[in-house]
């Protein structure tokens, strides 16, 4: 958060009495916004506990934190390379590589497993394979220029391919103690993967809201040329939020084949409403830019929708048509309010 | 050659009789089975919250019992719950996990990955809730009610083998193994063809898969044909399901094959239409009963909390339909 009061007075600074005074609009719609957003969240928590039987739970309430870990995490990982590649959808950072690098990085934990490895080893094996895939993506990203949605686009495909050579489309079963530990319920009955989501939010937030690196990550994607000419390091610092985003990928596989005992086909589902999820991220930041607890809401947003909705018995037919609608309105208003 | 035959003991003609008889069979079982439907109107599930939840409902099979499940728990009184995942296992498993937090008085899963769903039906059995499974057999179910598989497996494969007199090369989709009831019918074809030393099954296997289901398997198999052009070096396809068996009569009818004949199973209405065309290459579907195992499953449901035993496994009858009976298949179903 320290990050948003050290950039915001950069804008002030332009010259022109016009600039100074949109600023400040922007600044009191912003505020109105994130306000706004964060009411409406509060809302809907309020009318599910009021109508819906058991959402006030604490069982509940762990079961939704835990069943968002694997898109927040995935949505964390996404929102690095937001930042540190500006939140232009078409031309500015984006990751689209994710889902299918939790889908390769789950196979080749499950894969390791059936061989025999123990899990230090499958670990490790999955935390690799989430690198390379950041390793290949911050090539093409910085060392051939390709435009991220392209680049990781073209990567998507090669490691969808990749994991249905490895599975051959067929579930892998895998049990091994870590994932039953991690599939497990923790202190309160609460489950593993609910601890899971909030200690890496709040370890992903202290490194990017929080230190030097993480305001450089904020100055290369807000604005690249200046930061070059202050003697940043633009392009190590992009190709390292490509190499974190893989990270995320490889860590979200563990998670996935433990909630899912082994790894399962149809990862590529995830994708687009990770990308929702991050994008959606902004509107709970104070200066409506992707920040860390803000992706983290908003995968708690969705996830708390979701399971309203089933506890409410609302025909399934509806949810996602209903879910859409919601985002939307959510996304409209904070483009309506930042003009 | 004669020799040969003898010493196999089952000849295509003894083949066709038996394919008839199991029909026959299986036609009196249907009849059996509604019987003792109507005769059980006095279940209820009056105040009860009975949760259903589906793997997907994108198939023929999954949407006809789904729906017949919610009709059968609503038209008894009780309050549904119904869930459906999309096929996709993540939301499958965060469905069930917030049903055992809904606590119902008891859970209907429909088909899903064994390894998948299992840990989260024990879960759930842990916490008091009963839970019965449709077309996924698992030991932390009550009761699964199914089609008889290996009934089903046997019937396709007598009937695959009887059409192409007893030799020649087939091609197997074999996919969806680790999916139980599609092990059990791919089981039961390996087992009728060891008796038929002619028969092969083409290496590699091919893998069907999900989603584009259908237009997979047209280039896989327009692929294969080019691979085996000879006329008569193919005679027919398998499928555990008849989704595959769709694109697969679509490509080798768009090749000229026609010699080729596609088995597959489940009853959807697109390939019965294909079967009951006497130009397709559509050999034989067995039709599964889908909104009756629906309507059975609930009224097991009801049977056990009125106090009741249930058996391990409830069999609600297969139909097989091939060219000569398709349209009285298709009339018991209630399609077309």
């Amino acid at each position: 958060m320290s990050v948003d009061i050290q950039l915001a007075p950069v804008i002030r600074f332009d010259p022109g009495e016009a600039a100074f005074g949109s600023a400040r609009g922007g600044n009191l719609a912003a505020t109105a916004l994130r306000a706004g957003s964060l009411i409406a969240f509060a809302v809907i928590l309020v009318v599910f506990s009021l109508t819906a039987p058991y959402f006030l739970s604490l069982g509940n309430i762990g079961n939704v934190l835990g069943q968002s870990a694997i898109s927040g995490v995935l949505a964390i990982g996404l929102t690095i390379v937001l930042i540190a590649g500006g939140s232009n959808v078409v031309t500015g950072g984006i990751d689209l590589s994710l889902a299918a690098n939790m889908g390769l990085s789950a196979a080749v934990y499950a894969t390791a497993v059936q061989l025999g490895y123990g899990d230090a080893t499958a670990v490790v094996a999955a935390l690799v394979t989430g690198g390379l895939i950041g390793v290949v993506n911050a090539v093409a990203v910085v060392g051939a220029g390709i435009v991220p949605l392209l680049a990781t686009l073209a990567v998507m495909n090669i490691v969808a391919g990749l994991e249905l050579v490895l599975t051959q489309n067929t579930v892998i079963p895998a049990a091994t103690p870590l994932l039953t530990a991690v599939s497990s319920s923790g202190p309160f009955g609460i489950p593993v993967l609910a601890y899971v989501l909030l200690a890496f939010a709040l370890i992903a937030a202290a490194i990017v809201q929080y230190t030097p690196t993480g305001l450089r990550l904020y100055a290369v994607g807000e604005f690249p040329d200046a930061a070059r000419a202050a003697g940043l390091a633009v392009r190590r610092l992009v190709a390292g939020a490509f190499i974190a985003s893989g990270l995320c990928g490889g860590f979200a596989g563990i998670l996935s084949v433990s909630n899912l005992s082994g790894s399962t086909t149809g990862s590529g589902e995830m994708l687009l409403p990770v990308v929702v999820t991050a994008l959606l991220g902004s509107v709970f930041s104070r200066r409506l830019v992707p920040t860390v607890i803000g992706t983290l809401l908003s995968t708690l947003f969705v996830g708390f929708l979701v399971n309203g909705f089933q506890l409410l018995n609302i025909s399934s037919v509806l949810v996602s048509g209903v879910q859409g609608l919601l985002i939307l309105l959510v996304v409209s208003a904070t483009t309506l309010l930042r003009k | 050659m004669s020799q040969e035959n003898s010493a196999q003991g089952v000849g295509r003609r003894d083949l066709l009789k038996l394919s008839a008889v199991a029909g026959a069979a299986l036609a009196s079982a249907g009849l059996i089975g509604s019987r003792t439907a109507a005769a059980e109107e006095e279940l209820s599930l009056k105040g009860k919250r009975i949760a259903i939840s589906a793997t997907g409902t994108d198939h023929f099979f999954d949407l006809q019992a789904y729906n017949a499940q919610i009709e059968e728990v609503t038209r008894l009184g009780g309050e549904p719950i119904a869930v459906d995942a999309g096929r996709n296992d993540g939301k499958l498993v965060a469905q069930l996990q917030t049903l055992i937090a809904q606590k119902p008085d008891a859970i209907v899963q429909i088909l899903g990955t064994l390894s998948v769903i299992d840990p989260w039906l024990k879960k759930a059995r842990d916490a008091g809730i009963p839970v019965l499974t449709v077309d996924v057999g698992s030991t932390n179910s009550i009761n699964n009610t199914t089609s008889d598989n290996w009934g089903i497996g046997k019937d396709l494969a007598l009937q695959l083998v009887s059409d192409i007199g007893g030799e020649g090369n087939i091609v197997v989709f074999n996919g969806f193994y680790g999916v139980t009831p599609c092990a059990i019918r791919y089981d039961q074809l390996v087992n009728v063809v060891k008796y038929f030393p002619k028969v092969k099954i083409l290496e590699p296997e091919l893998r069907d898969v999900i989603p584009n289901t259908v237009q997979d398997a047209f280039t896989q198999i327009t692929a294969l044909l080019n691979k085996y052009p000879e006329k008569g070096s193919i005679k027919a396809i398998w499928s555990a399901w008849d989704i595959p068996q769709l694109g697969a009569t679509q490509a080798v009818a768009a090749a000229g094959r026609n010699e080729i004949r596609t088995y597959g199973v489940d009853g959807s209405p697109e390939v019965l239409q294909l079967v009951a065309d006497p130009n397709s290459p559509a050999g034989a579907d067995v039709a599964q009963q889908p909104a009756e195992i629906g309507r059975t499953a609930i009224q097991n449901v009801a049977r056990l909390l009125a106090g009741q035993a249930l058996p391990r496994e409830t069999y609600v009858p297969a139909l097989l339909a091939n060219k000569q009976n398709v349209n009285d298949v298709s009339k018991k179903l209630g399609i077309g």
